[in-house]
């Protein structure tokens, strides 16, 4: 048991030596994982920033508002600026280039108001055009409340209780807490996380297994007196460590991002501490020594690095696609999800966000898993490293 | 001191779960005896495919027979066979070096698996430097090195335990005239009593290299030990003058006697 561990160790030595040497790839590692998902965070945030912006905005952009008088008063009563639409608004709301819906009045409205003709009015919008979009639910809501008031002064006129208008008050209750809200922008988060474990350990994962068959020497280093299981522990250990290593840089690096974000609101409702930072940590480092194993099991039985990153291909697209599985499934979270690993990290990492609490059987069921995952791909790695080495 | 006796060894030839029919066992290793004395260097020598690199892997406990026995310094190599392997310094068919780490530091690799403190390793190193001619390449990454560089940094980190038996697989593979010659005296002096006298077996297709460098020949031909002793003593029991007269004379003569 202590040559095992001794064994072990001076592996795991030199494989951190040898994978923190290779430069090229730890720089790529860390740019494509570690700051892509704080900055789509951020720019995310600026999208998040820019509609809130346009939905506080009092501002109605509309064309022959000079027909309707008594709708210009109404508007103005709501502290609601007037803007003068641009004559060729529908081709710019077309192209995106337009962020306001366009409220346009026909002539002869006021008259056609005092006769009580229904006149029309139209909200000219682009539902392809999302800041347009975000704009007319608002003005929608004004015109809605000017035809209230007009129908409430007509019924008063002639001694009709306006309660007869609304025979029913709605309200309306919202369950989610603010960190739940915010959730739906963060959702994203835990696949980037996993996106870097998964990265982090991938080249020393086919480095450490098929790359020293294709470099010829994993036979001399067989012909040591350790042990497989030591040479498999050590490698292992590295990879996993690496996993972990790029996990914990990524999960850091959301930390200082808060600052970044623009949109005051998802500021607030974004809570990313050190609590939760540790909370994901502690879920990702199991996930992460599962993986490594997987990964390297499945690159074992590849004679060069290049054929081992494609047989990997599979193991990191399920890694990277089974937490999708929450988008498509609109019957919320489902028990089995817990079995999968992966899913289950996933779905306990948005737990975390939206500020619920995680239970000792939430945490235990995945590292279980987790545990029995490592421990078969380590057992079938020690079996087949001689034959790998000589064939 | 390294005996080998009854060696066999058969492989699965590798088949495809769509065919019906299985594919005929390839027998690698028929029987293969040979008795390996220390302070001398014994040579295994062999037409292609004969099953030289199979035994030496056996011997090196990287292939598991399926019958015979191995054993090194009197410990089996198959029931003890990290006793077995403390013992043994390997220069197998694979010598690829890791090319991010140092000569230095690929050999303290192994010096740290066989359990060396980093005195020691550090103390062998340099005396493997100084013998093997390796002091102006031990702190270049071995990523640009030649096969002669190559050679000589994975034989010293075969060597670093300073193990009493040494195998080689085909050494002079790949090595130019100079190299070979700076090898062929390594390995002699390594045999010789100032050396160590180490119990050196190496395998060998060239005649040239077995004539040379061998005190003892073991002839193998189609896996089974065809016979061993001296160069003289082979040239004289099959009659011949020159030695590879007699060595095409026992291989052949035995296929003739095996068909």
């Amino acid at each position: 048991m202590r040559a095992l561990l001794a064994g072990a160790a001076v592996v795991l030595r030199k494989e951190l030596i040898d994978a923190l040497r290779d430069r090229r790839t730890l720089l790529v590692v860390l740019l494509s994982s570690v700051a892509v998902g704080p900055l789509v965070l951020v720019l995310l945030s600026g999208l998040v920033a820019q509609i809130e912006e346009r939905a506080d905005q009092r501002v109605v952009v509309a064309t022959g508002l000079e027909h309707a008088p008594t709708l210009r008063n109404y508007l103005e009563r709501q502290s609601v600026e007037i803007r003068e639409a641009p004559a060729d608004h529908e081709a710019q709301l077309k192209r995106g280039r337009f962020g306001d819906p366009v409220l346009k009045v026909e002539p002869g409205f006021e008259a056609a108001l005092a006769r009580g003709e229904m006149p029309a009015v139209a909200i000219v919008s682009d539902s392809s055009n999302r800041r347009a979009e975000a704009g007319s639910g608002r003005l929608a809501q004004w015109l809605a409340g000017f035809a209230s008031e007009q129908a409430s002064l007509a019924l008063a006129l002639r001694g009709v209780p306006t309660a007869l208008l609304r025979p029913i008050d709605v309200e309306h209750h919202d369950l989610a807490s603010t960190r739940s809200r915010a959730a739906q922008f963060t959702g994203m988060l835990p696949f980037f996380v996993l996106m870097a474990v998964l990265y982090g350990a991938l080249n020393a994962a086919l480095d450490t297994t098929a790359g020293e068959r294709e470099r010829g020497s994993l036979e001399p280093l067989l012909t040591n007196p350790a042990s497989p299981l030591a040479l498999v522990l050590g490698k292992w250990g590295a990879v996993a460590a690496l996993g972990m290593g790029v996990a914990l840089l990524s999960v850091a690096s959301f930390l200082p991002a808060q600052a970044l974000i623009r949109s005051e609101t998802l500021r607030s409702l974004f809570v990313f501490g050190p609590a939760e930072a540790l909370a994901f940590l502690a879920l990702l480092a199991p996930l992460a020594a599962a993986l490594s194993a997987l990964m390297m099991a499945v690159a074992i039985r590849s004679k060069s690095f290049k054929e081992a990153q494609a047989s990997t291909t599979v193991v990191i697209l399920a890694a990277s696609l089974l937490p999708l599985v929450t988008l498509f499934e609109q019957g919320g979270e489902q028990p089995w999800y817990l079995w999968v690993p992966a899913l289950a990290q996933a779905t306990l990492m948005n737990r975390v966000l939206r500020g619920e609490p995680l239970g000792a059987v939430d945490i235990a069921q995945p590292l279980l898993l987790s545990a029995l995952l490592a421990a078969l791909c380590l057992a079938y790695l020690a079996r087949r490293l001689r034959a790998a080495a000589v064939r | 001191m390294i005996r080998v006796e009854g060696l066999r060894k058969v492989f699965a030839a590798p088949g495809s779960p769509w065919r019906r029919a299985r594919p005929v066992p390839v027998v690698a290793v028929d029987a293969v005896d040979f008795h390996a004395a220390d302070g001398r260097v014994t040579g295994l020598l062999g037409p292609n495919g004969a099953g030289k690199t199979t035994t030496l892997r056996i011997v090196a406990g990287l292939i598991t027979p399926d019958a015979g026995r191995v054993t090194v310094d009197g410990r089996d190599a198959l029931r003890e066979p990290a006793a077995a392997l403390a013992r043994l310094g390997v220069l197998g068919d694979g010598r690829g070096l890791y090319p991010r780490l140092t000569a230095r530091e690929n050999i303290a690799y192994y010096a740290a698996l066989h359990g060396l403190s980093r005195a020691a390793a550090a103390a062998r190193t340099e005396a493997l430097a100084d013998a093997l001619d390796l002091r102006a390449l031990l702190d270049r990454r071995t990523e640009g090195f030649s096969q002669g560089e190559r050679m000589k940094t994975a034989l010293a980190r075969a060597l670093v335990h300073d193990p009493p038996n040494i195998v080689l697989d085909e050494p002079t593979n790949g090595l130019d005239v100079p190299a070979t010659r700076s090898l062929r005296e390594v390995l002699r002096h390594l045999a010789s009593p100032a050396g160590g006298g180490k119990c050196i077996v190496l395998s060998s297709h060239v005649m040239q290299e077995v004539e040379r460098l061998c005190d003892e020949v073991v002839v193998v031909a189609r896996g089974r030990t065809v016979a061993s002793g001296s160069v003289a003593a082979l040239c004289e029991r099959t009659g011949e003058a020159d030695f590879e007269d007699a060595f095409v004379r026992l291989v052949y003569d035995g296929a003739e006697r095996a068909a």
